[in-house]
């Protein structure tokens, strides 16, 4: 496992170089020593057979130097047999073992030797044996009877000559008369066995060597352009899309190359077309973000509109009765000129002219004022005038003085607590005028006739995270709201009015513009006791709300 | 010369009334809302009450309720600043002449003779 993960590390040259040696060196191994075994076999029974028959053909020759202890021809045998380079010792010994000629001087380990002679004696054949000698060298040794055909010696000595006995031949025996050795040198095998071993290590190593060259050369040749397609992946994996493979193989690698470099250029094409894609969405969320914008300005602007229609009966009223005025002393002051004699005017008629156009100028006024008040209520709520500083006391005085001819009509007292020591805060005035209004329209439209809408402004230190908050309440003894209908009242269309009457945008608007200046509104209502709208404006605002739009739709109790 | 009850919240168009009517021989008597309106016609007669239609406390209409049979003594012109429902109200108790606020001096002083010549009528 170990071996497994350190090879994990390895480059796949290496891999290979190693295992392909190793493999190649192992197989090398097994074949040579293969064929080296077999061969060394081959020369030693090529030995034995050699000496075999060299020793048959020396006992035979030897037969009658033994039998007539000739050491003179066994000493020439002897001679013969040292012309063979491999014939190291040679003994010959009559039957009693007492040695009739000898050439060469061995000493064998005695018991070996001691047990190829006992083997043979017993057999009465010829035997071998690997012996080494007191040096350690090894040598081969063999045995052959010398045998002597006595039958024929018989007849021979008897004088017959003529024909052949086929009875006799049967009875022919072979008597041994003595003994032959051989001592066969097997250092010319060993040699040839070590050369032959040494031929097959330099083949191997020849072999092997070559054979990393050409793997190293393979497999570079396979491992170059997957090293560079690897680097080229990495490339791309680091966004470099640009980046291509230059192999111009037809094999497997030139087709993954081709099937790479298409990819790259897909992923690139994929990238740009994601870029330009994401590109457009920018846009297109800036553009819809602008629409958005502007849309809600919209929105709180008609909402605005929509309270000046409410609105435009009670101001029309408001604004007629100075009009009256205006027009009916202009008319009577004219009316009074047009018949004025000069010399009969008296000091009290032009204390009554005075009075008159005094008359005409204080009720223009009033209806500058009211006028003035209708253009700054109706006055844009657009965000970019968001960062203005808003007494909001003031805004709700303003208000008041817009709304109050509709509540003097409908016959509701408005009654209104503002704190004095309400600090400034930052925010857009024309938007809580919206607010306010909204709040005082609904309040009224909620009230009966005779009962009152409480208006009440405070500061709170301890409220909002800085710097304290406003708590504006708009309370009413109206109809109050219904438990069911108080979740959805923020929520945009939602109107329990009639049709005409309302939009259903006026709270979802209000609650949008009051979350736009970091606060909060609630409302609580009691059916039939009344409903009271708080309004929490921290002095500093936290964070300005950029989803605005978003929130118009959410919940808030 | 009649005898005038003008009735409105707003005190330059009682002012002005009150100018107008006396420079052409009238005599005027003003209350500023409903109820004082009321009280003053219970307390004298009157030929003709110029009374606005939407006045706090008391609106028209109401005033027409409150005074019962003592409607029936005098004429009324109702001046009215708002289309609303008030004036078909008061015509179905009522019959009367009306003016659109902010109105004309001829205006009022044509309706007027005509009220009055009808109050000889009668």
């Amino acid at each position: 496992m170990s071996l497994l993960q350190h090879l994990h590390g390895v480059s796949i040259r290496a891999k290979f170089v190693v295992s392909m040696s190793i493999m190649l060196v192992i197989s090398m191994l097994i074949v040579s020593g293969f064929l080296i075994n077999r061969q060394s076999h081959g020369y030693r029974r090529e030995l034995q057979a050699t000496g075999e028959t060299m020793i048959k053909i020396m006992a035979m020759n030897a037969e009658s130097g033994v039998l007539f202890g000739s050491a003179y021809e066994l000493n020439d045998l002897m001679i013969v047999l040292k012309e063979f380079g491999t014939v190291e010792s040679g003994i010959i010994m009559n039957r009693d073992d007492s040695i009739l000629a000898q050439t060469g001087h061995l000493c064998f380990d005695t018991v070996q030797i001691a047990a190829l002679r006992r083997e043979t004696r017993e057999s009465n054949a010829f035997g071998f044996e690997y012996i080494t000698d007191t040096t350690g060298r090894e040598y081969l040794v063999l045995a052959a009877p010398v045998t002597s055909e006595q039958q024929n010696m018989s007849r021979e000595n008897l004088g017959i000559t003529g024909g052949v006995d086929p009875t006799l031949a049967s009875s022919r025996s072979k008597e041994t008369i003595g003994w032959i050795e051989l001592g066969l040198s097997v250092e010319n095998v060993d040699q040839a066995i070590a050369t032959a071993k040494l031929v097959a290590m330099l083949v191997t190593l020849i072999v092997v060597i070559a054979t990393i060259i050409v793997v190293v050369a393979v497999v570079s040749a396979v491992t170059k352009p997957v090293t560079e397609l690897v680097e080229a992946t990495d490339q791309l994996r680091r966004g470099d899309f640009s980046t291509r493979v230059e192999i111009c193989q037809r094999d497997e690698i030139g087709q993954l190359a081709t099937t790479f470099n298409s990819m790259a250029e897909s992923l690139k094409q994929s990238r740009d077309e994601i870029e330009q894609y994401n590109r457009t969405l920018e846009e297109k969320i800036i553009e819809r973000t602008q629409q958005l914008e502007e849309a809600q300005t919209q929105l709180i602007q008609s909402e605005k509109m929509s309270a000046i229609g409410q609105l435009a009966a009670g101001v029309a009223h408001e604004l007629n009765n100075p009009l009256g005025g205006i027009l009916g002393y202009a008319q009577f002051t004219l009316e009074k000129l047009r018949k004025n004699v000069p010399e009969k005017t008296t000091p009290k008629d032009i204390e009554s002219y005075t009075r008159y156009v005094g008359d005409i100028e204080t009720q223009a006024r009033r209806c500058k004022t009211i006028v003035q008040n209708l253009l700054r209520f109706s006055r844009s709520s657009r965000s970019t005038e968001f960062e203005e500083e808003v007494d909001v006391n003031q805004v709700i005085a303003e208000t008041v003085t817009f709304v109050e001819h509709q509540f003097r009509i409908s016959e509701i007292d408005l009654e209104v607590n503002l704190a004095d020591d309400l600090p400034v805060i930052s925010g857009n005035a024309g938007q809580l005028q919206q607010v306010f209004t909204n709040l005082m329209i609904n309040a009224m439209h909620a009230s009966e006739k005779g009962t009152a809408v409480r208006i009440n402004t405070r500061y709170s230190p301890a409220l909002g995270e800085f710097g304290g908050a406003l708590e504006l309440r708009f309370a009413d003894s109206g109809h109050g709201i219904a438990e069911e209908n108080l979740k959805k009242i923020f929520e945009p269309f939602f109107t329990t009015k009639e049709v005409g009457k309302g939009t259903g945008l006026g709270l979802s608007v209000s609650y949008g513009i009051v979350k736009e200046h970091g606060g909060e509104i609630t409302v609580t209502s009691a059916v039939g006791q009344g409903t009271t709208f708080t309004i929490v404006l921290p002095v500093q605002k936290i964070a300005p709300s950029t989803d605005t739009v978003t929130e118009l739709g959410e919940k808030h109790y | 010369m009649a005898k005038i009850l003008v009735i409105d919240d707003s005190a330059v168009i009682r002012s002005l009334l009150t100018d107008f009517l006396t420079d052409i021989g009238h005599e005027v008597e003003t209350a500023g809302d409903g109820d004082e309106g009321v009280r003053k016609a219970r307390a004298d007669t009157y030929d003709v009450c110029i009374c606005d239609m939407h006045m706090p406390k008391k609106n028209g209409y109401q005033l027409l309720t409150d005074l019962g049979d003592r409607k029936h003594n005098m004429q009324f012109i109702f001046t009215d600043s708002m289309p609303d429902h008030l004036g078909e109200r008061i015509s179905e108790i009522s019959d009367y002449c009306q003016l659109r606020k902010p109105f004309d001096l001829t205006q009022l002083r044509t309706v007027l003779e005509h009220t009055l010549a009808s109050v000889k009528v009668q």
